[in-house]
């Protein structure tokens, strides 16, 4: 290839598009999540709702599933009284290295950048919802209106983030601009990026500790130590999307005054109401 | 737009461009800044935020936070790293700080009542005229001799701002400070002290515990601290490889604390105390207990011998002694008592029994147990709500000055709180937004929001060390409003004489600079090290305030046998109502973000979906899927809750962690004023409580009432955000068993 440079530029750009070799991205940004230590208390929600100028859409549309959330605590209970089994799993974008949503897009309005984030333009966007509809996570948001911050709420609203309108598709972004941030720091200061550098918002807040988040291409990074834990999985494995968020599992008591519930048992032990006792 | 619009406009426009033109040149309009930013304020570089440390005030933890300002606005709360209490951490309703400085219904001038009270009928005044008439007021009650009719009812205060209040009520000839919060830990500050001698709430070690028994303390989401307790949550779970603290809990009603517990023990409500004694007994019995006075705890505690105590608590006998087995064998372990237990009608007795538990096992004063702080602020236990309501009933109250704080939606129909207030003479209210409370004021002064506002706090719990916080502006007032201590300084320099010659101090910003001043002359500890006050002054507010992280506080913290006997020789908590016409005890709770009610009006608040029930923007009840079957009441359709003292309805959801005889509903939503957000959202249950106070502590208690539920024909119109909570087997949140991971931590290198 050392014939003609620019052929060598353009194959060089081409290895590092591929998805699934993030090997070759500048950074693999990666979040692990501690089941272990979460306890469902939400403060990453609020955190996300503050940086990322996210509307509050009132109940009439959280009724019709259209609350604009870009993480989300979800709960799963199992067994019947007195043996309730309660699980909480934090749910955010999974910036799949492999994003279904990223095949669908008919104007790349979504697509995988430098740093292996699956990336939302909002400005490409023309709201077919393809992407939300590859999602196997449930982590794209529609705005279905352009929704409005009562005066003088608006003055809370983050300037390194877009306010969205309507007919666009928006996601969790791991917090791009604070990414962003974090580079541009490193850079002015002359050095790499530092593991510690950068913390998304919900990250920064969890009370638990339960959020950490980092560059998997740094070897000596925590969530490159804490990536290796025999507790590690991946939601939904099986579809092969390779998210870059790393979960912990919840460590569940045996013996004891509860018989031991598993995960995977528990489909039918779920109290006889109609509709499930969660609608 | 139609095409006939678009050009009717583009003429309007025109012409008006025109006009405007000629008009121009005779009336020039007002000067305005096209570029505000042509010659900036040093401090101001657009698109560079400015961090300030400060302190949240949503609740009475006392949490550092840095403020991101920029360009002259808060657009974001984080916590402060340094800072002992919360380590850079924050919950979700400390994070919602922006959205209670911007909030549209705060209220943003002086107002005088113009109707009739409670018609919340006012006229906007100037702070001149809201403060001379205050100021007149007090100095009338002083000529005519009544000085000791004039009452100050606030929310709990510490630090420099209490200090500024009492000498502001002493000053006038009056002593009359009632603090007054529903969950206010009065019942908890009044067991300590009474059975272990203390004189604060210590710092329950949970990071470093390894077995945590925890009586219904919910302190991952309300509970006293929940920030500093959900670091040490995290902390005991995955901090020390291998050493992973066990959680228990023991409720009725599983808290999202409970939630994430290793065992649920369903205890019959009200019999937690029971419980925890027969606890007690098992540990003296079976020689876990290795310290002095063997046979008075055994006489003591004689009347809880597990076989009799399984049978009033519903939880197996068998089970009693494993816990207490593993309770004493597994070093360190920790009991708490939290909210559930301390709002029963004798709630002191079950948060002296969790005392005796870690006197017992010998869980006071080491790491992982019950640690010592200096002594904190204690409300005094004869003031209570109810000998408020007493005396303003009585027409003893001539002049009440309420401070932030909303009794009129805490407490229950049947106090009569409306009642008694529209006999006081005259009410000044300090608040920032019209609550139910401030609807019945004849003047309510607008308070600063927290984030303009000065202050400073002693952080109680503390964290075993000194520690001295301060808050600051993090931006310039939003509106035409004051903070409470420099109302309190105004009132007193129009009202003159001996208050005026005792506050003297200009603002509240120099009172707090003074205290802090004569507080460094004093402690040597803090000027070690600064040069000057001023060094030290500006560290400080650099810092978020003084800590200093040496020399744990040493304290006894012993029980005795007949200090056990004395404050726990009762049986379950009462329960109004009887059993038959009302079959359901009936749990109160403080809402994960609403708390007290005070989160309702924060439209982020509104649309953070409950923990447990993922319920957005309204009220529920819980009830056991079972029990609603057996009713037929489906989920979402209204009920009807009526206890012996009211009728309230709210949509049901079926919950399996709740216990079949009992009923909850959490605290928070209800409210009839408070703003837009908060107005509407279904019925506030404290409303049909009986009003029952614990005589010794001035406590209400909340859990202190049976319910009957009938179902109503309608929908309850019931918001959830989840579509089920059945995982159907799909491996989403997986786990691994405890002797999986044993394996695991083996294997691992």
């Amino acid at each position: 290839m050392s014939g003609n440079p620019i052929k060598a530029i353009i194959e060089r750009l081409k290895e590092f598009r591929r998805p699934g070799y993030y090997k070759n991205y500048d950074h693999k940004w990666t979040m692990v999540i501690d089941l272990d230590r979460c306890n469902g208390c939400e403060a990453c929600v609020t955190a996300c709702y503050a940086e990322n100028n996210l509307p509050v859409v009132g109940k009439e549309d959280c009724g019709n599933s259209r609350v604009m959330n870009w993480i989300r605590v979800e709960r799963y209970v199992a067994g019947e009284y007195p043996d309730v089994k309660v699980k909480f799993i934090p749910i955010l974008c999974q910036q799949c290295s492999k994003a279904p949503c990223e095949l669908g897009c008919p104007v790349y309005a979504t697509y995988h950048n430098q740093d292996g984030l699956n990336v939302q333009v909002y400005n490409r966007c023309v709201g077919t919802f393809t992407c939300a509809t590859y999602c196997p996570y449930d982590v794209r948001r529609f705005n279905w209106f352009t929704y409005k911050w009562d005066a003088p709420l608006e003055q809370q609203l983050n300037p390194d983030v877009t306010v969205r309108e309507m007919g666009v598709m928006e996601k969790c972004t791991f917090c791009i601009q604070r990414i962003r941030a974090g580079k541009d720091k490193a850079k002015d200061e002359g050095r790499a990026v530092k593991d510690g550098d950068i913390t998304p918002a919900c990250a920064q807040s969890c009370p638990a500790g339960a959020f950490t988040f980092g560059d998997l291409n740094d070897p000596e990074s925590r969530v490159s130590m804490l990536a290796k834990s025999r507790r590690r999985f991946r939601l939904f494995e099986e579809l092969n999307t390779e998210p870059s968020v790393i979960y912990l599992k919840k460590v569940f008591a045996d013996g004891g005054g509860n018989p031991p519930v598993g995960g995977h048992t528990l489909a039918g032990g779920h109290p006889p109401v109609k509709e499930g006792h969660g609608g | 737009m139609k095409r006939r619009d678009f050009l009717k406009y583009i003429g309007v426009g025109g012409a008006g461009g025109v006009l405007g033109f000629i008009f121009g040149k005779v009336s020039k309009p007002p000067v305005g800044k096209l570029m505000p930013y042509l010659i900036p304020d040093p401090d101001i570089i657009p698109g560079v935020a400015n961090w300030y440390a400060s302190l949240c005030a949503h609740c009475g933890a006392g949490c550092g936070v840095l403020v991101k300002v920029m360009e002259g606005r808060v657009k974001k709360i984080e916590g402060n790293p340094e800072h002992p209490v919360n380590k850079g951490k924050l919950c979700a309703l400390g994070q919602a700080l922006p959205q209670t400085l911007y909030n549209p219904d705060r209220l943003k001038k002086p107002l005088k009542r113009t109707g009739e009270r409670g018609r919340g009928q006012f006229a906007e005044i100037s702070w001149e005229e809201a403060v001379s008439t205050v100021a007149k007021n007090l100095v009338d009650l002083n000529k005519s001799g009544n000085a000791n009719k004039a009452y100050l009812l606030t929310h709990p205060l510490r630090g420099t701002f209490a200090k500024l209040a009492a000498a502001f009520m002493s000053s006038l000839g009056t002593s009359n400070i009632y603090e007054y919060e529903l969950f206010q830990n009065r019942n908890l500050l009044y067991a300590l002290e009474t059975s272990m001698g203390l004189d604060c709430i210590p710092r329950y070690d949970i990071e470093n515990t390894k077995y945590l028994l925890s009586f219904g303390a919910d302190f991952t989401s309300t509970w006293v601290s929940p920030v500093l307790y959900s670091d040490a949550y995290g902390k005991m779970r995955q901090a020390a490889p291998g050493n992973r603290g066990k959680l228990v809990q023991v409720e009725p009603r599983m808290s999202l604390t409970g939630a994430s517990a290793d065992e649920w023990v369903a205890a019959r409500p009200g019999a937690e105390c029971v419980l925890a004694l027969s606890i007690a007994y098992a540990l003296v019995e079976k020689g876990y207990y290795r310290g002095g006075e063997v046979d008075a705890w055994r006489s003591a505690l004689s009347k809880y011998k597990p076989s009799a105590a399984a049978h009033i608590a519903d939880v197996p006998e068998k089970r009693i002694y494993e816990i207490a087995r593993d309770f004493a064998k597994t070093r360190p372990s920790l009991a708490i008592g939290g909210e559930t237990v301390s709002s029963y009608q004798d709630g002191v007795s079950g948060l002296t029994a969790v005392n005796i538990l870690n006197h017992l096992a010998g869980n006071n004063g080491i790491k992982g147990g019950v640690i010592a702080n200096a002594a904190g602020e204690k409300p005094d236990f004869k003031k209570g709500i109810a000998a408020l309501i007493d005396d303003a009933a009585k027409g003893r109250v001539k002049t009440l000055i309420i401070n932030n704080t909303n009794p009129v939606f805490t407490t229950p129909d049947g106090a009569k709180t409306v009642e008694a207030l529209k006999a006081v003479g005259f009410i000044v209210s300090l608040a920032s937004f019209k609550d139910e409370t401030v609807a019945l004021a004849d003047i309510v002064l607008p308070l600063d929001a927290c984030l303009e506002d000065w202050g400073d706090d002693e952080p109680n719990p503390s964290v075993g060390y000194p520690c001295r916080t301060l808050m600051q502006p993090a931006v310039s007032r939003a509106a035409d409003t004051l903070g409470a201590g420099d109302v309190f300084l105004a009132v007193a320099r129009a009202v003159g004489g001996k208050t005026a010659g005792r506050l003297k101090a200009a603002s509240y910003a120099d009172y707090l600079k003074d205290a802090w001043r004569d507080e460094y002359a004093k402690n040597k500890r803090m000027s070690a090290g600064t040069l000057t006050f001023d060094d030290f002054w500006n560290a400080s507010l650099k810092k978020g305030g003084w800590w200093h992280p040496v020399g744990e506080t040493k304290k006894a913290m012993r029980v005795s046998p007949s200090a056990a006997r004395d404050a726990a020789s009762k049986g379950p908590s009462m329960f109004e109502g009887d059993a038959k016409d009302f079959p359901f005890y009936f749990m109160l709770y403080p809402h994960h973000v609403h708390r007290d009610g005070r989160g309702a009006n924060i439209p982020w608040m509104q649309e953070l979906s409950d923990p447990m029930t993922s319920v957005v923007w309204g009220n529920w009840i819980e009830i056991n899927p079972k029990t609603a079957e057996r009713l037929g009441i489906r989920e979402g359709a209204l009920v009807t809750i009526e206890s012996p003292f009211g009728k309230v309805s709210a949509p049901a959801y079926l919950y399996p962690g709740i216990r079949p005889d009992t009923a909850a509903m959490p605290i928070g939503q209800g409210h009839d004023a408070y703003g837009r957000y908060a107005q509407g959202k279904g019925q506030n249950p404290i409303r049909i409580l009986p009003f029952k106070n614990d005589l010794r502590t001035g406590a209400f208690a909340v859990n202190s009432t049976r319910v009957k539920i009938s179902p109503a024909a309608r929908e309850g119109g019931i918001v959830k955000l989840e579509g089920t909570a059945n995982e159907a087997g799909r491996d989403i949140a997986q786990t691994v068993s405890v002797s999986e991971y044993m394996k695991m931590k083996k294997e691992a290198v």
